[in-house]
This record gives C-alpha cells, sequence and structure tokens, in this order.
C-alpha cells in the first residue's frame, strides 16, 4: 500500500505539472499578449483541449485494461484490436452524410455512431479469435483495423471539398477543436463509464485468475464478459467520436501502471491507469502542439513513439518468462 | 443424509452425452476419487459437478437442497475447486490468490474484513504457505503453488472440495502432503473431497471411496478394496498381459 500512494503522489505531481503547461505553452504566449486575446486563447483553445486530453487520455487507458483482461492478452488495446478504426469509419460516415445534407451533427449521434462501430468490430474480432483461437487474435484486429481505416480514408477523399479539410484533421487524431459542449457531453459520458468500471473491480480481479477459477467463486460469466464489451465499448467510443483515433495509450499506460505498482489488483490498478491514461495524453498533445511549433503533429505518431516501445518490451517479456 | 448426491445424472458437452445415469451418494467428509483411463470423462463428471458445463438430465443435490436451487454466491459458499492445469498469474502476491477464495463472502469492492483476512491467514497456515504470502504466485514452484491454490480453496469455507488431478506436476513429497491436507480436512472439518487421480497408488491410499470412469458408464464404484482387484484395474485400463502391465497389477491389487 505503501507503494501505492507514493506512486499516487508522483502521478498527482506529474498531473498538475502537464496540465499547467499545457495551457501556460503554445505558438502564441498567454503572459505577453493583451488580456483579451489572452483570455481568448486560454478559454476557446487551450482549456477545452486541455480537459479532453484528460478525460480522453483517462477513458483510453482504461478501455484498454479492459480489453486486456476480456482478452487475456498484455498487448490487446483498442486500437490493435481495430476498434478504434471501426469505430472511426462509422463516425466518418455518419460525419460526410450529415455535412452531405448541409446539417450540423449533434455530439451525441457522433458517440452512437462510434459505439456501434466499435461494437460491430469488437463483435467481428471475437468470432475470428473463437474460431482460431487467441493467437489470430491481434493479426485478425490489426487486419480489421486496416481494412476500416482504408475505407474510411476512400470516403474522406469522395467526400465534399469544404468538409476535407476538417475530416482529414479528425481522421488522423487529435485534441484540437473540441468545444465547451463536447467537454460537457465527454466528461458525463466517461465519468459515468469509468465509475461502472471501477466498481466491477472485484469481478475482474477473480476473472485475471481465469474464467473457470472466476466461474468457481459466483462470478456470472456471461454477465461480466456483456459488461466488459460494452464499457470498453462506450469509452472507446467516446475516444473516437471526439478526437479520432489515438494509438498506443491503451497498452502503454496500463501496463506502465502495474509495473508501477508493483501489483495487478484492479482496485488500484483502476483509477491509476485514468490517472495515468490522463497525463500520458496531455504530455503527448502537449509534445505534438509545441515540438514543431507553430505546425503540429498528429498526436498518434506522439503516442505510438512513446508506446510502441512499451508494447516491445512487453513481448520480450513474456518471451523471457515463457 | 449425504452430503452430494446425484440421481441419474448424465453429463457431455453441447448436449452430446458422454457419461450416463451418474449415481453418486457421499457423506459428509469423506473422499471420494474418480479414477479411469485419459479421456474417459473424470473432468467432463467434476467440470459438471462444479457447474462449469451444464448437466444433460438427472438431479444433484448439495445436501438437500438441489444445486440449481442455489445461486452463484450460495454455490461458491458450497463448493471451491482447483481446476487441472497451472493457475497463471500477473503481479499477484501469494496472499492475494489465496484471498480471492474470499469472493463470495467479501462486498461490493471486495475489500478483505478482518474476518476475511483471518480465514486466510488460517488457510495458509493449514497448507504450510503463510511463509510464501509476501511471493510473487507466478515465481514460485509448482508444489509450492500448489499449496497456494488449495489454501484459496479452503478460506473460500466450502463444504466440498472438487480437485481435478491435484497432482500432477508433484513430486512424491508435495503430492503426498497435499493429500495428507485433504485427509485432515475431511476427518477434523468435515470437507467431503471429490476428486480425479491418476495415481493408483495415491487413490487406494487416500479415498473412502473410488469410481471408475470409462466411456459411457460409471462402470464401478466402492470402496478402495473393492476396487483395486485385479480384474477391475486390468479392465478399466485396458492392461494385457505383458510384464510392465502384470507388474502395475501385482503393486496395486495384491496387497
Amino acid at each position: 500500500m505503501r507503494r501505492f500512494w507514493v506512486v499516487l503522489t508522483i502521478f498527482i505531481i506529474l498531473f498538475a505539472l502537464f496540465a499547467g503547461l499545457n495551457i501556460a505553452l503554445g505558438s502564441v504566449s498567454i503572459f505577453n499578449s493583451d488580456s483579451g486575446t489572452a483570455r481568448k486563447i486560454l478559454w476557446d483553445i487551450r482549456l477545452p483541449r486541455m480537459f479532453a486530453g484528460i478525460a480522453l487520455g483517462g477513458a483510453l487507458a482504461l478501455a484498454g485494461f479492459l480489453l486486456q483482461t476480456f482478452f487475456n492478452n498484455p498487448i490487446a488495446g483498442p486500437y490493435v484490436l481495430g476498434i478504434s478504426s471501426g469505430s472511426k469509419l462509422a463516425v466518418a460516415l455518419v460525419m460526410i452524410f450529415f455535412m452531405g445534407a448541409h446539417r450540423a451533427v449533434n455530439s451525441g449521434v457522433l458517440i452512437f455512431a462510434a459505439f456501434a462501430g466499435a461494437v460491430l468490430t469488437m463483435v467481428f474480432v471475437l468470432l475470428a479469435a473463437r474460431a482460431h483461437g487467441s493467437a489470430t487474435l491481434i493479426v485478425s484486429g490489426v487486419m480489421i483495423g486496416y481494412i476500416c481505416s482504408a475505407i474510411t480514408d476512400f470516403v474522406v477523399t469522395f467526400a465534399d471539398d469544404a468538409s476535407i479539410v476538417n475530416l482529414h484533421n479528425w481522421s488522423r487524431g487529435s485534441f484540437s477543436g473540441t468545444s465547451w459542449n463536447d467537454i460537457k457531453v465527454m466528461t458525463v459520458v466517461v465519468l459515468v463509464t469509468s465509475f461502472a468500471v471501477f466498481f466491477m473491480s472485484k469481478p475482474i480481479e477473480a476473472y485475471q485468475l481465469g474464467e473457470g477459477y472466476a466461474k468457481s467463486m459466483g462470478v456470472n460469466i456471461k454477465a461480466f464478459r456483456v459488461a466488459l464489451v460494452f464499457l470498453s465499448s462506450v469509452l472507446v467510443a467516446c475516444v473516437t467520436a471526439f478526437a479520432g483515433p489515438i494509438s498506443f495509450v491503451g497498452i502503454a499506460v496500463p501496463h506502465l501502471v502495474k509495473s508501477f505498482l508493483k501489483t495487478s489488483k484492479p482496485i488500484l490498478v483502476i483509477p491509476m491507469c485514468f490517472l495515468g491514461g490522463a497525463i500520458f495524453c496531455l504530455g503527448c498533445d502537449l509534445t505534438a502542439r509545441t515540438a514543431f511549433s507553430p505546425s503540429e503533429l498528429s498526436i498518434s505518431s506522439v503516442t505510438a513513439l512513446i508506446g510502441a516501445p512499451v508494447v516491445i518490451n512487453i513481448m520480450l517479456r513474456k518471451k523471457r518468462s515463457a | 443424509m449425504f452430503c452430494f448426491e446425484t440421481k441419474q445424472l448424465t453429463v457431455g458437452y453441447n448436449g452430446k452425452p458422454l457419461i450416463k445415469d451418474i449415481n453418486i451418494q457421499l457423506g459428509k467428509g469423506k473422499i471420494l476419487t474418480l479414477i479411469g483411463p485419459n479421456g474417459g470423462g473424470k473432468s467432463t463428471v467434476l467440470k459438471s459437478i462444479t457447474k462449469h458445463i451444464k448437466t444433460l438430465s438427472g438431479r444433484m443435490f448439495i445436501g438437500e437442497k438441489p444445486a440449481d436451487a442455489l445461486t452463484n454466491n450460495d454455490f461458491a459458499k458450497t463448493v471451491s475447486v482447483l481446476l487441472t492445469g497451472k493457475l497463471k498469474t500477473e503481479l499477484m502476491t501469494c496472499y492475494d490468490v489465496v484471498a480471492s477464495g474470499r469472493y463470495p463472502y467479501t462486498g461490493l469492492l471486495g475489500i478483505l474484513s478482518g474476518n476475511d483476512k483471518a480465514q486466510v491467514q488460517a488457510a495458509m497456515e493449514i497448507t504450510d504457505a503463510w511463509d510464501l504470502r509476501g511471493r510473487d504466485f507466478s515465481e514460485v514452484s509448482d508444489g509450492q503453488r500448489q499449496r497456494v491454490n488449495l489454501a484459496r480453496a479452503i478460506c473460500q469455507e466450502p463444504e466440498i472440495i472438487v480437485l481435478d488431478e491435484p497432482t500432477s506436476f508433484l513430486d512424491v513429497r508435495y503430492a503426498l502432503e497435499l493429500l495428507q491436507t485433504l485427509r485432515d480436512m475431511a476427518d477434523n472439518r468435515g470437507i467431503t473431497v471429490i476428486m480425479s487421480l491418476h495415481e493408483l497408488n495415491y487413490a487406494q491410499k487416500v479415498s473412502d471411496f473410488v469410481c471408475c470412469v470409462k466411456g459411457e458408464y460409471i462402470t464401478r464404484c466402492g470402496t478402495p478394496e473393492e476396487i483395486f482387484t485385479r480384474k477391475i484395474i486390468a479392465e478399466l485400463y485396458d492392461l494385457q498381459g505383458g510384464e510392465m502391465s502384470e507388474w502395475v497389477l501385482k503393486t496395486y491389487t495384491e496387497t
């Protein structure tokens, strides 16, 4: 437990640091410009963007943790399994449809489309894994991801000229352009879902020993699995609807959190995953914005740069212990 | 009254019956061992008893209650299991693994109460695993792992423990320790034990009753003295002549 408090303290300090930097740093200094502009930049651009990073980063890390539990595979995650891409395709189709009809898209509709896309892809991946065992899980996930991304590219290319810029930015993944209204919706969805995940920590812990043992302890396996699919899909959907697909956060953060805490107890890991995901995304977004300012990197290039080595590390460790 | 009873129970996978008309009556504090060849259906019977697979027909009683009438949670408080194969964990201490046995007793978030902790410690002391409490479960030896796993099953405070080949992976010393613990639990605490074993000598020594499982039916049930006869064992495992078969039969049936 002492370890938990130490890690928590460090996480809170990092969180405050990155949140502060995200507000303070940028291509325009908020300290030197006149108060009206500074206020506008702060209030309309940086603050919403920071909140999006926190909520969606936390959501991604939790979704990853749930998927790893579900598939009993440490490198399962929303991006690797193609769920982000499936969700992205659904959102792109809905966006283009609404733009074609010259109507504004309501964020609730986007989340719902993203959720439908996520669940459909998840079912596809599940069927593939059931037919051929978990060895094919990651491969089929990656392939489904590529297919969905390819179709998204097609539809984006053929979409109206005016909407292309908008769609193109979003389909690469970015926290930019988040409105306060979006923040309200995502905060409610992510908070409710995250609390639900936290209250599932008891059956998750039992499930970590394997399905057979979980069942023998009284876990209703079917209901539990449905709940996991539902909650992880909602989390992924929320991220995709507002920020597009973001890679590797879902794998890297839970792994790092577990190795810092030296335990896999869900009741400790779940809140720390949320906090860790928020820190990770705040840090990556800060880098994406400021590294080559004023031009901006896509957030996924930064998360991949940090996250992919973590995945390699997991695989090497797995080999060694096997 | 029996602690565990089945009436005309038929078990199998996907609606296909594998073993039919199982009638077992087992008193409190008795040890029943299933023996029989690989693929004979021992695991299927055990998994049906633990409700891991659905029974196809017939009835099963825990005490006086039909097993179906118990909720998941109540069933977990009555029957605990040690599944075959190795338990794999990630970053869990031996204590954490044992504590997971308290699942049916803890509240919404699974936080251990004082009584839960006392039960965990008591169970770990019974199986001589208390010294391992701080060690990572994935890093202790197979024998130690099985001690921890048994402690997990014990701290679930069951009336019945079901074990599927608990002695595979174990050397003689650990296997005997495990069986001795089961015998003590049965004699001193009235815990009923149902398990499958490959090693005939262990089955002969530790059991109150032995059932032979092969193919469609449980061919025979009885005390070890009744079952370990040349004819029954030779038939059960298809031992036909040959020097080795002869030696095995001599060892297990003429003592």
